[in-house]
C-alpha cells in the first residue's frame, strides 16, 4: 500500500491531465484552471472614475482569460507598505502598481517583463525617457509602463488678474513676486513639503534640478552639496515665507486639492484632477462670486530656474510579482490592459490626468476635444527626468526618495534651518545611502 | 499585585494535609497526574508557552537577527553585526524619534494621571445619570484609535480646522494655528490626542481602585475644597499608589511604542520632526524596505522599556511589602 | 457624610465633570456632524461667512448610504468582529489557565515565567511584523483571518494573563481547599469553584481584549490584502482616503459606524468591568 499509493495517484494524474488538455484545446478560451484568481494592487485613483473603469474591465477581462480579474484600491501612500509585506510574506497580490522608479528598488522580486514591454512600445509608438527610467532596470524590464500622470500648476486666473499678472509666470523668481502680492490678497500658493508620494518630489526635485543641483554626478556619486542647490534652498525659503500657505507642511496629496476647491489658495502644482474635479461638481464646487469655479482654472508648467525648467511628471507601471502563482496569467492581463483597445477605454475617462506612456497617445482625438487648460499635458512627459539625475535612477535613487531626503531638505530649510546646513544634512543622508 | 505564590497564610497547614500524587491512589491515571502541581501547571502553562513561542519568542530571534543583518526588500541579509545600531545612533532623524518618544510618553501619561485620577474622584460620587456618564466616558478608550485619530486630525486640518475657526471667531487669533504644519505643535497635538484616548483607562481603573477603598473615605475622596484635598492626599492616595502603578506601567509600555496614532495624524512629519521610534521603524523598516535597519531602530524600544518597567515594579513591590 | 454648600458642589464636582464630558464627547460629535454635512458644506473654506461648523442646514445619509453600498463596509465590520471575538476566545483560554497557575501553583520557574511572559507585552510589533510575516506564510495562513487570530493573542495573552493572576490572587485559597477536603480533584476545584468566582475578573480581561483587537492596526494592515478580509481600521484608512478628496463624510461615517460594536459590549459591561479591575486591583 505504502509504496503503491504515489504511483497510483501520479498515473491518474497523467491520465486527468492529458484528458482536462484535451478537453480545454478544443476551446478557444485560454487554459487556466477553473477559479483561478487574479488579484492586482493599485492605488485609489485621484479619478474616481478610473476605478470604476478599471472595475468594469475587470469584468470584461475575466470573461476574455477565463479566469477571475479583481482589483483591489489602496491609498497611494499605503503602496511601499504593502509591497514589503507582501514580498516578505510571498503572498499577496499578483501584480502591483508601481510609482516612480520603485522597480529598481523591489527589482529581486519582480518578474521580466522585457517581451511585454517591447511588444508595448513597437505596438504604440515607443516610451517616453520617464517611462523608460522608471521601469528599464540593467537590461530588463521589470514593470510595464502604463500611464503617466502629469503635474503642472492649476491656478485661479482672476485672482491673479487681480495682482495685475495677465500671464503665469515663467521664472521661480516672478513667480515668487506674484506669490507675494497674492498671500497679501488672502489667496496665497499652496505647495506640500509634507511626506507624500507625489506633489512633494515633484515640486522639490525640479526645483533642484533648475538651480543645477543634483543628487549625484554622472558616475552616481553622490554631489548634492553645491552652489546651485544652496540657491535653491535659499529661494525656497523666500519662497515659503513670501508666497507659500505656511499649512503645506502638513499636507499630503490630497489637501492641496481641498484647499484649491474650497478657494483657500491661488495656485499649487497638481495633476489634472483639481480641474477634473471642478469640472465634475460644477454644481458644487463655485468661486467667490458664486459661478462654476472650473471656468476660473488654467494650468502652467513648472517656471524655469537658472538652469533650466525641467519637470517631473509621475510614471505609473504594472509589475508581475515573482511570489505569484499565475506569472504567466498576470502577464497575459496585462496584455491585454495595455493594449490599445482597454487602454483606450481607461485613457478617455481619465481625461488627461493620465496620458499614455508611450508617444501614440498624443495623437489620440480625445486631445481634438479637450478643454483647452487641459491641452498643456498632451506632451507633458516628454519634459520629465527621473530621481537620482544626473546619475542612473537606481535603486539608492528610490531609496532617498522613500526616505523623502530631498524633500525634507527643503523643509528643514524653510522651518528656520540655515539653507547651508540643511543642504549638508540632506548630502550626508544621501552619503549614507550611497555609500 | 504580585504577592509571593504561596499564598496566604492559612494554606500552609491545609497543604499538609492534602494528599500528594504519587502517595495517594487516585481514581483514574488522569486524575493523579492532575494532582501533581508540577504536572497540572506544565498543563495549564503549554497553551500559552505554545503559542507566545512560535508568535513571539521565535519572531523576536528572527527579529535580532534581521537587525543585525543587512536584509532588505526581497533581498537576502548577511551578517553585519552591530552596524545597523551605529547608524540609527549616528542618525539625527533616529536622535529626534528618541527623544519625541520620550517627551511624548513622559508628558502623555503625566496628563493621563492628573486628569484621569481627577475624573475617578468624580466619577466616583454619587449623581444622577452616573451610569451612562461612567460608560460614555470610556468612549474614546474603545474606538480604534485610527478612526478616532481621524476625527482628531480632521479637527486639526490645516485648512478646514474647526478648532481655528473657534479661536478665529472668538478673536483669540488672527491667522490659522500651525496645528499640525510645525513640529512643536504637532507633538503637543499628539500628546493631547493621546490623553484623550488613554484618560478613560486611568480613569475606569482608578475608579476600581477608589471602589476598593473603604465607603466612608468615598466622601473625603470629592475634592470639594482645600479640605477634601488633604484627605485625598493623606488617607486615599496612599492606599491607590499600588494600582496607580500598574496603570501608569501599562500606559508607558503602550506610549512608548505608540505607532497609530503618529502614523495617522502626522505621519512622522512635517520633516521627520514629530517621528516616534515605532513610525520611524516602520518608515524605515516597512516603507522603505531596509529591513535590518528597521528591526535595529524597533529594538533600541526594548532596553528602555524594560528599564522603566523594572524600575516601577520594583517601587511597587516596596510599596506592597511595606 | 461631609455636608457640602451648593456652590462648592457646582464649582468642584458639577464644573470639572461638565467640562470632562464636553472634552471626551466633542470629538464625537463632530464625527456625527461631519458624517451627516452634505459635501458641498464639507469644503466651504473656514473664513466663509456662511460657515456653520457646529450644525448642519441639509443634513443627509447620503455617506452612510454610500458606505454600505459602495464599500465593502459591512464585510469588514463582520471580519473584525469575527476576529475579535475568537482572539478574545482564545487568548482568554490561554490567559485563565496560566492565570492560575501561576497565581495558584508551586512550581519551578513559575517567578520567571510570569516575568517572561510580561516581558513579551514589551517587545515592540514593529519588531515582530517582518517575522512573522515568514511564520505566516509557513503556515499558509497569509490573507486568511487567521493570520491575524493567531497573532493578536501575543498582546492579548499577557495582558490577560496579568490581570487574571491578580484576580485569583484576590480569591481566598481557603475556598478551593475546602472543596479539596470534600474530595473535589485538584482540577476540579480549579473549573468548578475557582473559575465560577473569577467570572467579573474574566469578563473584565475578556472586554479588554476585544477592544485591543478590534483597534488593531499595523498586523491587519500588513497581514490582510483583498478588500472582503480587511478589517475596520485598515479598510477605513486605505479604502475610504480616495486620492482626490478625503472623503471626509464617508471616513467619519465609517468611524462612528466601526465604533458602535464596542459601544455597546461596554455599556452593558461597564459595571462588570469596573469589578473586574476592581478585583484584580486589589490583589
Amino acid at each position: 500500500m505504502e509504496t503503491s499509493n504515489p504511483l497510483h495517484r501520479r498515473t491518474f494524474l497523467q491520465t486527468t491531465g492529458a484528458g482536462l488538455g484535451a478537453i480545454l484545446a478544443s476551446r478557444t478560451a485560454p487554459a487556466f484552471a477553473q477559479g483561478t484568481k487574479l488579484n492586482i494592487l493599485r492605488w485609489v485613483d485621484f479619478i474616481p472614475a478610473c476605478d470604476v473603469e478599471l472595475k468594469r474591465q475587470a469584468g470584461d477581462a475575466s470573461k476574455a482569460l477565463g479566469a477571475e480579474v479583481q482589483f483591489e484600491f489602496i491609498n497611494g501612500n499605503d503602496l511601499q507598505p504593502r509591497i514589503t509585506a507582501a514580498v516578505q510574506s510571498q503572498a499577496g497580490p499578483d501584480v502591483i502598481m508601481m510609482l516612480h522608479n520603485w522597480p529598481h528598488l523591489y527589482a529581486n522580486a519582480l518578474v521580466d517583463v522585457t517581451d511585454l514591454a517591447d511588444w508595448q512600445g513597437k505596438d504604440q509608438g515607443g516610451y517616453y525617457n520617464q517611462a523608460q527610467a522608471a521601469a528599464h532596470v540593467g537590461k530588463q524590464w521589470l514593470a510595464l509602463p502604463h500611464g503617466i500622470v502629469g503635474l503642472q500648476i492649476a491656478y485661479r486666473k482672476s485672482w491673479l488678474n487681480e495682482v495685475g499678472a495677465s500671464a503665469f509666470p515663467k521664472t521661480y523668481e516672478d513667480l515668487r513676486q506674484l506669490g507675494m502680492k497674492l498671500k497679501k490678497k488672502g489667496h496665497p500658493i499652496g505647495q506640500t513639503l509634507g511626506h507624500t508620494f507625489g506633489d512633494a518630489p515633484a515640486w522639490c526635485y525640479p526645483l533642484l534640478w533648475n538651480y543645477g543641483g543634483a543628487e549625484t554626478d554622472k558616475n552616481g556619486t553622490t554631489a548634492l552639496d553645491s552652489k546651485g542647490t544652496v540657491e535653491s534652498v535659499k529661494f525656497m525659503q523666500a519662497f515659503w515665507k513670501d508666497a507659500c500657505d505656511e499649512g503645506g507642511f502638513a499636507w499630503d496629496d490630497t489637501n492641496n486639492n481641498r484647499a484649491f476647491l474650497a478657494g483657500e489658495i491661488s495656485a499649487t502644482l497638481n495633476g489634472a484632477s483639481i480641474y477634473i474635479a471642478a469640472k465634475r461638481g460644477q454644481d458644487k464646487i463655485k468661486d467667490d462670486k458664486g459661478e462654476p469655479m472650473v471656468r476660473d482654472i488654467d494650468h502652467a508648467p513648472i517656471p524655469a530656474g537658472p538652469a533650466g525648467s525641467v519637470a517631473y511628471h509621475v510614471a505609473f507601471s504594472h509589475a508581475v510579482m515573482k511570489y505569484g502563482k499565475n506569472q504567466k496569467l498576470a502577464k497575459d492581463f496585462l496584455k491585454w490592459l495595455h493594449g490599445k483597445e482597454q487602454f483606450s477605454k481607461w485613457f478617455q475617462v481619465a481625461e488627461g490626468f493620465s496620458v499614455g506612456s508611450t508617444k501614440y497617445w498624443e495623437q489620440h482625438p480625445l486631445w481634438t476635444t479637450i478643454d483647452a487648460p487641459m491641452k498643456i499635458y498632451r506632451q507633458a512627459a516628454a519634459s520629465s527626468r527621473m530621481f537620482g539625475y544626473a546619475g542612473p535612477p537606481s535603486a539608492k535613487a528610490t531609496e532617498a526618495y522613500s526616505k523623502y531626503v530631498i524633500v525634507d531638505m527643503y523643509a528643514k530649510a524653510c522651518q528656520g534651518m540655515k539653507a547651508e546646513d540643511a543642504v549638508k544634512w540632506a548630502a550626508g543622508e544621501l552619503k549614507k545611502i550611497y555609500g | 499585585m504580585k504577592k509571593p505564590i504561596s499564598g496566604g497564610a492559612g494554606s500552609a497547614a491545609n497543604v499538609v494535609a492534602l494528599p500528594r500524587s504519587g502517595t495517594s491512589a487516585g481514581p483514574a491515571g488522569l486524575t493523579r497526574f492532575l494532582e501533581s502541581e508540577r504536572l497540572l501547571a506544565a498543563m495549564l502553562l503549554t497553551p500559552t508557552i505554545s503559542l507566545l513561542g512560535v508568535f513571539i519568542a521565535y519572531p523576536f530571534v528572527m527579529g535580532v537577527w534581521l537587525s543585525l543583518s543587512d536584509t532588505s526588500v526581497g533581498n537576502i541579509g548577511h551578517f553585519v553585526g552591530l552596524k545597523n545600531f551605529v547608524k540609527a545612533w549616528n542618525d539625527s532623524i533616529f536622535r529626534t524619534a528618541f527623544w519625541n518618544t520620550s517627551f511624548y510618553t513622559f508628558w502623555a501619561t503625566i496628563f493621563k494621571l492628573t486628569l484621569g485620577m481627577w475624573l475617578a474622584v468624580l466619577l466616583n460620587r454619587n449623581f444622577r445619570g452616573k451610569r451612562l456618564v461612567r460608560s460614555s466616558m470610556l468612549l474614546p478608550f474603545i474606538v480604534p484609535t485610527v478612526l478616532s485619530t481621524f476625527a482628531w486630525r480632521w479637527m486639526f486640518d490645516p485648512t478646514f480646522s474647526v478648532l481655528n475657526w473657534l479661536l478665529y471667531r472668538g478673536g483669540f487669533i488672527t491667522t490659522k494655528l500651525p496645528f499640525l504644519s510645525d513640529g512643536v505643535y504637532g507633538m503637543w497635538c499628539a500628546i493631547v490626542v493621546n490623553t484623550w484616548r488613554g484618560m478613560p483607562f486611568f480613569a475606569i481603573t482608578l475608579l476600581a481602585g477608589l471602589q476598593t477603598i473603604s465607603s466612608d473615605l468615598h466622601e473625603a475622596a470629592s475634592l470639594d475644597g482645600a479640605n477634601g484635598w488633604k484627605r485625598f492626599w493623606h488617607v486615599t492616595w496612599p492606599l491607590l499608589k499600588p494600582v496607580t502603578v500598574v496603570v501608569v506601567v501599562f500606559s508607558i509600555i503602550q506610549t512608548f511604542s505608540d505607532f497609530q496614532l503618529i502614523y495617522v495624524l502626522t505621519g512622522g512629519g512635517p520633516a521627520n520632526s514629530t517621528h516616534l521610534l515605532a513610525t520611524y521603524a516602520y518608515q524605515i523598516g516597512v516603507a522603505t524596505g531596509l529591513l535590518g535597519e528597521g528591526a535595529a531602530i524597533s529594538l533600541f524600544m526594548l532596553p528602555i522599556l524594560f528599564i522603566v518597567v523594572w524600575v516601577q515594579l520594583r517601587y511597587l513591590r516596596r510599596l506592597e511589602g511595606a | 457624610m461631609v455636608l457640602e454648600r451648593p456652590w462648592k458642589k457646582w464649582v468642584f464636582f458639577y464644573l470639572p465633570l461638565t467640562v470632562f464630558i464636553i472634552g471626551t464627547l466633542f470629538p464625537f460629535y463632530w464625527m456625527l456632524i461631519t458624517a451627516i454635512r452634505p459635501d458641498a458644506e464639507l469644503y466651504r473654506s473656514w473664513r466663509a461667512a456662511t460657515n456653520t461648523p457646529f450644525w448642519t442646514l441639509a443634513p443627509t445619509l447620503e455617506h452612510f448610504r454610500d458606505l454600505m453600498a459602495k464599500t465593502s463596509f459591512p464585510t469588514w465590520l463582520w471580519n473584525t468582529f469575527f476576529i475579535a471575538v475568537v482572539a478574545t476566545i482564545i487568548s482568554l483560554f490561554c490567559g485563565l489557565l496560566a492565570g492560575y497557575a501561576l497565581a495558584r501553583l508551586k512550581f519551578p520557574m513559575a517567578g520567571t515565567l510570569g516575568t517572561s511572559i510580561f516581558v513579551t507585552y514589551l517587545v515592540p510589533p514593529t519588531l515582530l511584523f517582518i517575522p512573522l510575516a515568514d511564520i505566516i506564510r509557513n503556515f499558509r495562513l497569509g490573507n486568511t483571518p487567521w493570520a491575524l487570530i493567531l497573532t493578536y493573542p501575543t498582546f492579548l495573552i499577557p495582558f490577560c494573563t496579568w490581570l487574571l493572576m491578580g484576580y485569583f490572587k484576590t480569591i481566598p485559597k481557603e475556598l478551593e481547599e475546602c472543596a479539596r477536603i470534600d474530595g473535589a480533584t485538584r482540577f476540579g476545584a480549579m473549573v468548578r469553584i475557582i473559575f465560577p468566582i473569577a467570572v467579573p475578573g474574566i469578563l473584565s480581561a475578556g472586554i479588554f481584549a476585544f477592544t485591543l483587537s478590534w483597534n488593531e492596526f499595523i498586523y491587519a494592515l500588513i497581514f490582510l490584502s483583498s478588500p472582503e478580509q480587511k478589517t475596520v481600521p485598515v479598510g477605513v484608512v486605505s479604502e475610504l482616503i480616495r486620492g482626490d478628496i478625503y472623503f471626509w463624510g464617508q471616513l467619519m461615517a465609517g468611524a462612528l459606524l466601526g465604533s458602535i460594536p464596542v459601544a455597546v459590549v461596554y455599556s452593558f459591561f461597564v459595571e462588570y468591568y469596573v469589578t473586574g479591575l476592581t478585583g484584580s486591583v486589589k490583589g
